[in-house]
């Protein structure tokens, strides 16, 4: 088996937007190939081998080296391109015809377990000989592949999802427990793969399986005519929503995404396993400000997700809680069809017995969530109103009477979040985006008036429609003032409408105040620049808010 | 160096005009005396009191916008004089009928590219190297991560791209007129021979091709009631704008593609939508147009439509040459 039938690959799923043919290319692929290289396959495809051997900026002078190119002439390419593997690749097309194609047989194996690793064996010179040399022996059709894997930016799309769900039809076995079995350290090879694939299923991964989850809908207008007393209301954190299950004394933590995220969060696993009963738990995971006993901002809690067996130092430095709302399943018994209410008696009486029991103290890592009781729905108002002061967005609203089935079911959860903040800023500067915004400008910086004068006071990428985007960046083109690198400075024309979460006085920026989570909302093209917002506008907003 | 008035082709209003001869070259609004280089329709506007042409894009013009238009026509290598000057048409190997300009006056010789290229194409006259001293060449591809395919590589990709989902129907999208019939001519050498289906406004342009002589595969009009069971594992082409919007609810199962030579740069491919993209093109690729510049024996070299820029700073470091770009 060789790197031609992973190439062909990558085209294949580059080359789909439908995921049931994604799903059904990768099936036929792991079908077809052998273990070693469906290990690295997959290695590659979740993205766990994101080492970056050399730099795209090393890549590009290396190239301009060997075949006399202009650097600044690569740069220009990198610009229409916005990857430098890609670019390399590009610029290599036609450049080694002369030398046999001897490498046009290796496998994914070797490319990955020696050829490119073999590298960081060499000195600088050797190693840029040997990838010259890998450059002409090597298949034009493979160069992309290469190019990436040894820049480190080896992406495609194909979530680990899409993986899970063609491995699970190829050997008919479900989705959970093959996630459960990709994850942590999938280190690649023949084992490896075998474990993945194999038909018996033992208990453990029988006991790790999640309950499809319950969610909230957006609050209805029709919900204020019941009675106040119908409803549990909470809090509405911005977390990782997460079932924390242990069964059989092994703990699990899923996420909505089917993820099992035991390794980003060793501590919580560690603990919760001092606790003699079974469970299922339904809560949210946060990074917890124990002093004042309120959330973190979502991005202190960003820096813990992604990490896989996070330091001691980081354990203390982003300290976690799971807050649990809903008990669904208690020493096996499924206890998801007993209502609401009787399920809170339940959850408070076993939280209060491990608590007491548990010789280690839980209570730093784990709490049930707070009920808040309003008198009537104008004081769930004043409720929902003061949610930011506690760092949530809102409310939770739940029928008391529910049972937790599973999906986006109506008439049982509701949402009632808390409104963005919003100014109207003018477009001041553009600069161009990358990867698949690459060649438009996409990144965008926002002003507002200071008596006669505009000063910038957010950059934001999100919010526009590709339709948008395109028309957006003929606009730019047409009205750019100056160029400085890859930054337009432009007429000030454009007011669009900006939401963000939170603003706050920041010594930083030459407004004087940082927003968070800017994002487009609106383009107001009804709007004259003359129309936009003043930064005196935004320090009342930051009034109103404190 | 004479100032950009005394020039015998300037830049005038965003085109192309020779004012010792009151003449425009593919000019985008109307004027007395035009100069048509092919019959595609951003080089054509209606309401030119005359336009010259070859004989083949008069014959595919008045095929797309009727009669009514007075256009006088010249064999490729034939002078004809205006205002004592020399001017002859020239093949490009754009599409069909698609030509350079020659300008000769007072032994100074002047060329406008016209959309060209160098790749091979049966469906037109191949690009003929023609000798000049000031160049006005396009460079819609003018950076070097263009290098295009063999266009019988890519015709075998597209070839294999129907055939390996034969549940499907594969809709290609290119433009009706130059590209569709390259196309056709080059699958009809692949290993896929089902059926093809193609729009009206590209099987109106087969018809012309095929007035014009040239060998153009037979298609069939796709019509919006077509069964699904019929077009599954066949291939239809159709234009780009149909590509948005409801057009494509008349069909099933389908996949689909874009043939242009912007495919040839993934994050375009991904933002176009389409599923798969097919990087050939009717336009010089950088080292097609270098060495049209090498060839032509130009001193002096004028850039437009394009990456002017880059491709412009490249041979002023590398060749002795002169080159400016045009806006």
């Amino acid at each position: 088996m060789s790197l031609k039938k992973f190439s062909e690959l990558f085209v294949d799923l580059d080359s789909s937007n439908s995921t049931n043919n994604k799903i059904e290319v990768l099936k036929n692929y792991f079908f077809s190939n052998d273990p070693i290289d469906n290990s690295w396959a997959i290695y590659l495809l979740t993205g766990k081998s994101n080492k970056r051997f050399i730099s795209g900026r090393y890549l590009k002078n290396l190239f301009s080296q060997i075949y006399e190119y202009p650097v600044w002439l690569i740069d220009t390419c990198y610009l229409k391109v916005g990857d430098s593997a890609e670019v390399i690749t590009l610029l290599l097309k036609n450049k080694s015809t002369s030398r046999k194609k001897e490498l046009s047989n290796i496998s994914l194996n070797e490319l990955l377990s020696k050829t490119i690793p073999d590298l960081s064996k060499l000195n600088e010179d050797e190693k840029n000989l040997q990838i010259k040399n890998i450059w002409e022996r090597l298949p034009e059709d493979y160069h992309l592949i290469f190019n990436k894997i040894l820049t480190g930016t080896f992406r495609v799309g194909v979530s680990i999802g899409l993986i899970t769900k063609s491995i699970s039809k190829l050997i008919n076995i479900d989705e959970e427990i093959i996630s459960h079995r990709l994850m942590g350290n999938f280190k690649p090879s023949i084992d490896s793969y075998e474990f993945l694939i194999n038909k018996n299923i033992n208990l453990e991964e029988l006991n790790s399986k999640p309950f499809p989850f319950l969610l909230a809908n957006t609050i209805e207008d029709k919900i204020f005519k019941n009675s106040i007393n119908d409803f549990q209301f909470e809090w509405k954190y911005d977390g990782i929503r997460l079932q924390l299950i242990k069964r059989s004394g092994n703990i699990s933590l899923w996420t909505r995404g089917q993820e099992l995220v035991n390794e980003s969060f060793p501590e919580l696993v560690e603990k919760m396993s001092h606790i003699k009963d079974d469970f299922v738990l339904d809560g949210e995971l946060l990074v917890w400000n124990f002093k004042e006993q309120i959330a973190f901002d979502f991005s202190l809690l960003q820096k813990r997700i992604n990490r896989k067996s996070p330091t001691r130092s980081i354990q203390i430095k982003y300290p976690i809680i799971f807050i649990a709302y809903d008990l669904l399943e208690i020493n096996g018994r499924d206890i998801r069809e007993i209502k609401l209410e009787n399920r809170r008696i339940e959850l408070e009486k076993y939280f209060s017995k491990w608590q007491n029991k548990t010789e280690n103290n839980i209570s730093d890592i784990f709490k049930i969530c707070d009920l808040i009781f309003p008198n009537d729905w104008p004081d769930a108002l004043t409720y929902k109103e003061k949610s930011r002061e506690n760092n949530t967005e809102g409310l939770i609203i739940k029928k008391k009477t529910s049972i937790y089935s599973s999906g986006r079911k109506k008439g049982i959860w509701w949402k009632y979040k808390v409104d963005p903040m919003q100014l109207d800023a003018v477009l001041i500067y553009a600069k161009g985006g990358s990867g698949r915004r690459a060649g438009l400008y996409t990144d965008y910086s926002f002003a507002l008036w200071k008596d006669e004068e505009l000063i910038k006071f957010a950059s934001a990428y999100s919010g526009l429609t590709n339709i948008e985007i395109k028309e957006l960046d003929k606009w730019i083109r047409k009205n750019t003032i100056e160029k400085f690198g890859p930054v337009r400075s432009l007429k000030p024309e454009m007011v669009f409408e900006i939401s963000f979460e939170k603003i706050q006085i920041s010594k930083r920026h030459k407004s004087g105040i940082a927003v968070r989570f800017p994002r487009i909302t609106k383009w107001r093209k009804d709007k004259k620049i003359n129309d936009a917002d003043s930064l005196e506008n935004a320090y009342e907003l930051m009034k109103k808010i404190s | 160096m004479r100032t950009k008035q005394e020039y015998l082709i300037r830049y005038k209003d965003g085109n192309l005009y020779c004012e010792l001869a009151d003449i425009w070259i593919d000019p985008s609004k109307p004027v007395k005396k035009a100069l048509i280089t092919h019959a595609h329709f951003d080089h054509f506007t209606f309401g030119c009191e005359e336009y010259i042409s070859t004989k083949e894009t008069a014959i595919l013009l008045k095929e797309r916008v009727g009669d009514n238009i007075k256009i006088k026509t010249f064999e490729y290598g034939e002078e004809f004089k205006i205002n004592g000057i020399n001017i002859s048409f020239h093949p490009s190997g754009h599409i069909l009928g698609s030509s350079q300009i020659r300008f000769i006056f007072a032994e100074e010789k002047w060329l406008i590219s016209g959309d060209f290229k160098l790749q091979k194409d049966e469906t037109c006259k191949q690009y003929e190297i023609v000798k000049t001293d000031y160049l006005i060449s396009e460079c819609t591809f003018g950076l070097p991560i263009f290098k295009w395919d063999e266009s019988n590589k890519i015709a075998n990709d597209i070839s294999k791209w129907i055939t390996n989902s034969p549940e499907k129907t594969s809709l290609l999208f290119c433009y009706s007129l130059g590209k569709a019939q390259r196309l056709l001519n080059e699958i009809n050498n692949t290993n896929f021979k089902g059926k093809i289906y193609s729009h009206g406004s590209i099987h109106k342009m087969n018809n012309s091709y095929r007035e014009l002589g040239i060998d153009i595969k037979d298609t069939i009009k796709i019509e919006n009631k077509k069964k699904i069971d019929e077009l599954k594992g066949s291939l239809i082409l159709l234009p780009p704008s149909l590509s948005k919007g409801t057009y494509l609810k008349n069909f099933k199962n389908i996949q689909t593609a874009f043939a242009s030579g912007w495919m040839s740069i993934r994050a375009l491919r991904k933002r176009s939508g389409y599923d798969k993209g097919f990087a050939i093109s009717d336009h010089a690729d950088w080292d097609g147009i270098l060495e049209v510049v090498k060839k032509s024996g130009a001193k002096n070299v004028f850039f437009h439509h394009g990456d002017s820029e880059a491709i412009s700073k490249y041979l002023v470091e590398k060749e002795s040459i002169n080159v400016f770009f045009l806006r």
